[in-house]
């Protein structure tokens, strides 16, 4: 039962509620307050401060009691976590635990989460593309899923805003299929990726291999130095949270320059239950949260909400958002509302040796992480028995090659004496999925979890066309790398879930039509006005870039639609 | 940037327990010869087994012009990481090895193996390190070894945590391998000869 009388209302209202911390949230209070809107900025997991709430950050590889290994007992009781790359020692305190938050696997999904203040913003990859109409006209071309209410021109300038202020290190390669952006420095590539990338431009036209595009701060400006950022010292410890802030996350960024203005209230330990819509009003008025340590039941209101809760608890929120006007999840008389999520398909690697360039190798450390190699299939009309297409990364290093044999001190010597190896050369898949209406999320109708939500079930797995486009992936990569020279070329298909790939989208698409979407092409659900969901709910189509960027343009550009609104309807 | 470096170390131990590089491991509550000197949760390690554990560490990297394992505690840094970082089917080989190999020191030498000499140890260990090389290449047994023998498994986990507790020790990192918190430059093209050694990370 809420205990509506341990604040007044009045102490419980806003101009906007911010469910969610994450990039998309990050992004949503800062563009908020900034208009001068008081807002409340919800956030299921704990506080995590900018600098002082990075317990590993500075610590040296002997200072972790297992030097960076995960122990047994913690590998077994989490077994969906522990396959992640990132869930390590050093960042294990940024992860969400299996049995802290149980949900059903319907199908072999790894929901890898982050419930802290920033979310995964202080764990992602940090790779940052822009869409372009091949993208955004993907399913109409291809005739699957809706139609994008969007196209590139409508994006572009959100782009460059909030590349602007993120930081975003770049090239401008000039390239139709990866639009460029508002760039800091690219950082270079090294000698043999340089070489792959002039090959592959010269034999395979239409094929490019660039320096991946990243949020580092290779040269920060004025306005990343007034967030109290500072270049990146290319340590490539970031999953740790960085000291110098030298890549873009929530904690570095958008939320302290949020609570700068003093219009935000932050609140961590919030679990939001649901949104609470007003038949008599037709809009939502606010939202019902479980204060997490005191379990208290807590309504805030505001004039408009963001669900900022990552793709699928964002579903998870609307879908338990019932009330007479919407039995069936707020802003859902579609029903599509948890269909047709979508994810990218990681499952492809391949690896080989090169040994050209013998005399060079690299010093320090690429934040960038090498190169990245922008869709090339079916870009401009069906060439395959496949739909779409994948990107994919593309990098080299030196491995150092060390004699373990025997034991006693020829061993002590040899470790201590590295040999400068061969030129590794490594590539893995991001493929674009079909959203289908049979990949989905729902509640189940009677387990809840510790916070009276009920359990999601997720029922998300591969199809044809994700086989054909492995095989594709690895016959053409083999080829470009056969050509090129390399040697001892192995392709492994991990076969590993959806999930771990950790951009799952969809669920609440944007489109144009109500009837088989959920919002409209400003985020703002159509049946539903004063609600903007802006993170990888709304995601149509997953095509093949990283999606983050694209969530904060969304965002950035859905703030702005809404405050206009509110200043239009005060007039 | 860390602030532990500059407390003066051997009052560090002093006051915290043992410590391997930034690791404080627990001493266990009740020490005797026959107990292990660290907390353990899953092994069981007599003080002797301790002792020879040791003495296999110091064989396998052993103290010269610059610090072996007993001088860094790698023995207890091995211990540790069966402890936790192992599941119960590894740590039962690794506890049953450790008689192994005092069974085979026996055998080769006649004497257990922390009575062996320098070379009579490290010509035992070479011997086991050398079998379980081969068994891997050739994917079978050699020379009538059973390498699937706890002496095997124990010697492989042994020399695999040895090794990785002295390469990512402070010495190591400090003064072999210089590991760089803070590299502040990324050189795409780099000249080899300006690599003398290769840096870590």
């Amino acid at each position: 039962m809420a205990n509506l009388n341990t604040r007044s209302v009045s102490q419980r209202s806003f101009d906007a509620i911010v469910v969610g911390s994450g990039i998309s949230g990050g992004w949503a209070a800062k563009e908020l307050t900034e208009k001068g809107l008081n807002t409340l900025m919800l956030e299921r997991g704990r506080d995590v401060r900018h600098l002082v709430d990075y317990p590993t950050t500075n610590k040296y590889p002997w200072e972790f009691e297992h030097r960076g290994q995960v122990p047994y007992d913690v590998q077994q009781a989490n077994p969906v976590v522990s396959r992640c790359y990132a869930f390590r020692e050093d960042a294990m305190h940024f992860f969400v635990k299996d049995q802290e938050h149980p949900y059903i696997q319907e199908k072999p999904f790894d929901w890898i989460r982050g419930y802290q203040v920033g979310g995964k913003s202080l764990l992602w990859a940090r790779q940052t593309q822009r869409w372009s109409d091949f993208d955004f006209e993907g399913p109409a071309r291809d005739g699957f899923s809706v139609d994008w209410p969007i196209r590139y021109k409508d994006l572009a300038p959100w782009y460059s805003y909030v590349e602007k202020f993120a930081g975003i290190s770049g090239n401008r390669d000039g390239l139709v299929n990866l639009p460029d952006g508002d760039f800091l420095p690219g950082f270079p590539l090294n000698d043999v990726e340089s070489y792959f990338s002039k090959f592959v431009n010269k034999k395979y036209p239409g094929r490019n291999v660039i320096s991946a595009r990243c949020a580092h701060l290779s040269e920060p400006k004025d306005i990343h130095l007034q967030q109290g950022r500072a270049q990146c010292q290319q340590r490539v410890l970031c999953q740790r949270g960085c000291p110098f802030g030298g890549y873009f996350s929530s904690n570095a960024s958008t939320i302290p320059w949020a609570l700068k203005t003093g219009k935000l209230t932050l609140r961590p330990h919030s679990v939001v239950q649901e949104i609470i819509y007003d038949d008599k009003q037709n809009k939502a008025t606010g939202v019902r949260i479980v204060d997490t340590e005191t379990k208290e039941v807590i309504e805030y209101y505001a004039k408009i909400i963001f669900v900022n809760a990552a793709a699928i608890n964002s579903n998870l929120i609307l879908l338990n958002s019932k009330s007479a006007r919407f039995p069936n999840g707020l802003g859902n008389d579609s029903g599509v509302l948890g269909k047709y999520v979508a994810f990218h398909n990681y499952r492809a690697r391949i690896s080989a040796e090169y040994d050209g360039f013998m005399d060079w190798t690299t010093d320090g450390r690429n934040p960038a992480g090498g190169g990245y190699i922008p869709r090339f299939r079916n870009l401009y009309k069906q060439e395959t028995d496949f739909l779409r297409g994948y990107a994919a990364g593309f990098s080299a290093h030196r491995a150092s090659e060390v004699d373990y044999k025997g034991v006693g001190e020829s061993l002590k010597n040899n470790l201590a004496n590295r040999k400068i190896g061969n030129w590794r050369v490594g590539s893995h898949m991001m493929g674009e999925t079909i959203p289908k209406e049979t990949n989905n999320v729902s509640l189940d109708a009677g387990k809840k979890d510790a916070w009276g939500v009920p359990l999601l079930k997720i029922n998300i797995g591969y199809d044809e066309n994700d086989e054909k486009m492995v095989k594709d992936y690895i016959e053409q990569m083999t080829d470009m790398f056969t050509s090129a020279g390399f040697k001892n070329i192995q392709a492994n298909d991990s076969k590993q879930s959806p999930g771990l790939d950790i951009h799952e989208m969809g669920g609440a698409r944007m489109g144009n039509d109500p009837k088989t979407s959920i919002l409209n092409k400003w985020n703002q659900v159509h049946e539903c006005k004063n609600v903007f969901v802006t993170d990888g709910a709304c995601m149509t189509s997953t095509s093949t870039q990283n999606p983050s960027l694209t969530y904060m343009a969304l965002t950035a550009r859905a703030v702005n639609y809404a405050v206009e609104e509110m200043k239009k309807l005060n007039s | 940037m860390t602030e532990n470096r500059t407390i003066d170390r051997r009052t560090l131990l002093k006051n915290l327990g043992l410590v391997i590089g930034g690791t404080i491991l627990l001493p266990s509550c009740l020490r005797s010869d026959d107990t292990a000197s660290i907390r353990l949760k899953h092994l069981t390690i007599s003080g002797s087994q301790e002792k020879l554990l040791a003495e296999v560490a110091e064989t396998i990297i052993p103290k010269t012009n610059t610090p072996g394992a007993k001088d860094l505690s790698l023995h207890l840094f091995v211990m540790k990481m069966v402890d936790d970082c192992y599941g119960t089917a590894d740590q039962k080989s690794f506890e049953n090895g450790i008689s192994l190999l005092d069974a085979e020191a026996e055998k080769t030498h006649d004497k257990p193996f922390v009575q062996c000499s320098k070379s009579q140890r490290e010509a035992l260990l070479n011997s086991i390190d050398t079998k379980l090389q081969l068994s891997k290449q050739n994917k079978t047994e050699t020379a009538g070894a059973d390498t699937r023998n706890d002496l095997f498994a124990f010697f492989e986990i042994m020399k695999g945590n040895t090794v990785l507790g002295y390469t990512n020790s402070k010495y190591f990192m400090t003064k072999q391998v210089v590991y760089e918190l803070i590299p502040g430059r990324y050189n795409a093209h780099f000249s080899v000869t300006n690599k003398s050694v290769v840096k870590n990370g």
